[in-house]
């Protein structure tokens, strides 16, 4: 890459924001901490980063505030939160506000940068795409076909039934980034599919894995967020 | 002086009580009526026929509707005073008669008078009454909310209790954890640098190591404190196991990178309700017990299965199993005795009690067991419904 890409860390606690700091700039990322949440919005808006790092306990600002500020914006940025572990409704809300990703504390150096990296691609993606869809996804040995309606795994087709391959569709749209169950289940079943169980979706789920031969230890399609939703890995 | 009245009249009043309302009215009657005639005849041998004797009369229906209950007494004791006062204290004494002029209106405005007066007292008392009873609503009212305060005052302090308790543990996570993540970070950035000396790389490594345990210690003390007493619910909702497998596996691959474990799922579906922080725990602790104090990382498997209502998991190994008196304890529900766990395996024990604390809060059960190929196996179980509390 020419040239470097800009990393806003909006993060009060001095230490983590060093760290992150220090270990994105290793990774050849420029970064600029804020250390409130006003700060934040106003390094936001003078340095347009490439990608904003969102811690939710801020001193000033509440983070979800922050992120509608940010979402009302013609350009999307990623935002990826930083939250307790604690804290499940919070999270929840945010992707559902569209935050990207989340990592919790306390998260390790790899783990924030494959989800950065992971993020960045997102936009990088949808900057290329322009908003026309693409009818191929390609994640490690596995191929979405959306316009034949056929997913290939090492070049074998695997059979899906209908809601599954939806699943998967959806998923692969978003790659890279966390679709929180009430986002797929509404997408998949409509406003009302599903409502106050999301059983099917976990059934499925599992059926999907299965299929695909995943190893829940090390996956390699499908992410799960224990209790938040599901990500599609893309690379 | 009139204090001495008011306990008089309150004894009498106590006293009078005790004797039926009837009989008691008619006394009452009779007796202020024969005061009044005798009243009245002594002063007819002092003043002579212009005597005061109607007044004397109107006072004694007055006291007796007073002390009577409703106005019969009160009118009957007029009529029988202006018949008394014609009969016995108007010319001709000792006859009834009508014949002097004035007599009739004389006696009808007495009864007329007798009776407002009557009726008056009545109102009175009622009134009398009606305050009385007010008062003791008032009263009991009172009494009432003294009782609901010091009920809410219960609740407040408890509930106080509650929240200082959860503000400890939050303000606790968060002030370890933020300080762990951050000597953990930097240790991490530092030992990709070019810039470190291999022998300060194998210090730092330490440091890592001791950094990532102290996280794990953390996070089980603040599990144990949660469940321990029962004051804080349980955050249960419905969860696939497996997918709380896979996530306590990618946590313990991250800490021990060179560990290989199988994970052997079953046809079942096993979605049931829990709380799935903490049953994730019990699965990261139980897979680093297999890692660290079993002697054997090659064959660690982890078996999800359901078996009647239960939801179980299994953590195998194939390591140098467990003495009788570990899995005795274990299956007791006791903590692991301290000279058993020794020091090479340091932590086993909080681990486990806090494996046996949080299957307990979730109505579950948690045995320990040797295999007959060799090896331990720690099982788990939950139940797939919701328990009635």
């Amino acid at each position: 890459m020419s040239e470097k890409q800009t990393i806003l860390i909006i993060e009060d606690e001095r230490t983590i924001s060093n760290f992150i700091s220090r270990a994105l700039t290793a990774s050849e990322y420029r970064t600029i901490p804020a250390f409130t949440g006003k700060e934040g919005l106003s390094l936001f808006f003078s340095h347009g980063p490439d990608l904003v790092l969102l811690d939710l306990g801020l001193p000033d600002i509440d983070g979800l505030e922050i992120l509608t500020q940010l979402r009302g914006l013609p350009r999307e940025i990623p935002v990826i939160i930083i939250s307790a572990r604690d804290r499940e409704a919070e999270k929840v809300r945010a992707l559902d506000m569209g935050a990207d990703d989340y990592v919790v504390k306390p998260f390790g150096v790899s783990e924030l940068l494959a989800r950065i990296r992971s993020a960045l691609r997102r936009a990088d993606r949808l900057k290329l795409s322009q908003g026309i869809q693409r009818s191929v996804y390609q994640i490690k040995d596995l191929t979405i076909d959306l316009a034949r309606h056929q997913v290939l795994l090492g070049g074998e087709e695997i059979h899906f039934t209908q809601n599954e391959f939806k699943i998967i569709e959806l998923l692969a749209i978003h790659a890279g980034k966390v679709l929180t169950y009430d986002f797929i289940l509404e997408h998949i079943w409509g406003p009302y599919g599903g409502s106050g169980s999301n059983q099917i979706l976990r059934v499925n789920m599992a059926n999907i894995r299965r299929k695909l031969k995943e190893n829940p230890s090390d996956p390699k399609y499908i992410h799960t967020e224990l209790g938040i939703g599901y990500r599609m890995l893309d690379d | 002086m009139f204090r001495f009245f008011k306990e008089l009249y309150h004894w009498a009043d106590v006293q009078g009580h005790r004797i039926p309302a009837v009989p008691r009215n008619l006394g009452i009657t009779a007796l202020f009526l024969c005061a009044a005639y005798y009243a009245s005849s002594i002063l007819i041998g002092h003043t002579g026929g212009e005597n005061n004797s109607a007044l004397v009369f109107v006072l004694a229906v007055a006291l007796i509707s007073l002390l009577t209950s409703g106005y019969i007494y009160g009118i009957a004791a007029s009529i029988i005073g202006t018949f008394c006062i014609n009969i016995y204290f108007m010319e001709p004494y000792n006859a009834f008669s009508l014949s002097r002029t004035g007599y009739p209106v004389a006696m009808l405005s007495m009864i007329a008078i007798s009776c407002v007066v009557c009726a008056l007292t009545a109102r009175v008392k009622r009134q009398a009454l009606e305050a009385v009873r007010r008062e003791r609503s008032t009263k009991a009212l009172y009494e009432m909310n003294e009782k609901l305060n010091a009920e809410k005052a219960a609740i407040q302090l408890e509930s106080d209790r509650i929240s200082i308790r959860e503000n400890i543990l939050r303000a606790v996570s968060h002030d370890l954890r933020t300080p762990l993540t951050s000597i953990s970070g930097a240790v991490a950035v530092l030992l990709e640098s070019p810039e470190v000396s291999p022998k300060n790389l194998a210090m730092l490594h330490d440091i890592k190591q001791d950094a990532d345990s102290l996280i794990v210690m953390v996070e089980n003390l603040l599990s144990v404190t949660r469940v321990q007493d029962g004051t804080i619910p349980l955050k249960k909702q419905e969860e696939m196991l497996e997918e709380v497998a896979g996530d306590a596996l990618l946590t313990t691959r991250r800490r021990f990178p060179d560990f290989h474990v199988e994970l052997d799922l079953s046809e079942d579906i096993l979605y049931l309700p829990m709380d799935s922080i903490l049953i994730k725990q019990v699965m990261v602790n139980l897979l680093e017990n297999a890692i660290r104090h079993s002697g054997d990382r090659e064959h660690i498997r982890m078996c999800l299965y359901r078996k009647e209502d239960w939801a179980i998991a299994e953590v195998q190994d194939r390591g140098r199993g467990l003495s009788p008196e570990v899995c005795q304890a274990v299956q007791a529900g006791q903590p692991i005795p301290r000279s058993l766990s020794g020091d090479s395996t340091r932590g086993m024990g909080i681990g486990l009690s806090v494996c046996q604390n949080i299957i307990k809060a979730h109505g579950g059960f948690f045995t320990a067991d040797n295999l007959p190929a060799g090896g331990a196996v720690f099982r788990f179980g939950l139940p797939m419904e919701e328990q009635p509390a």
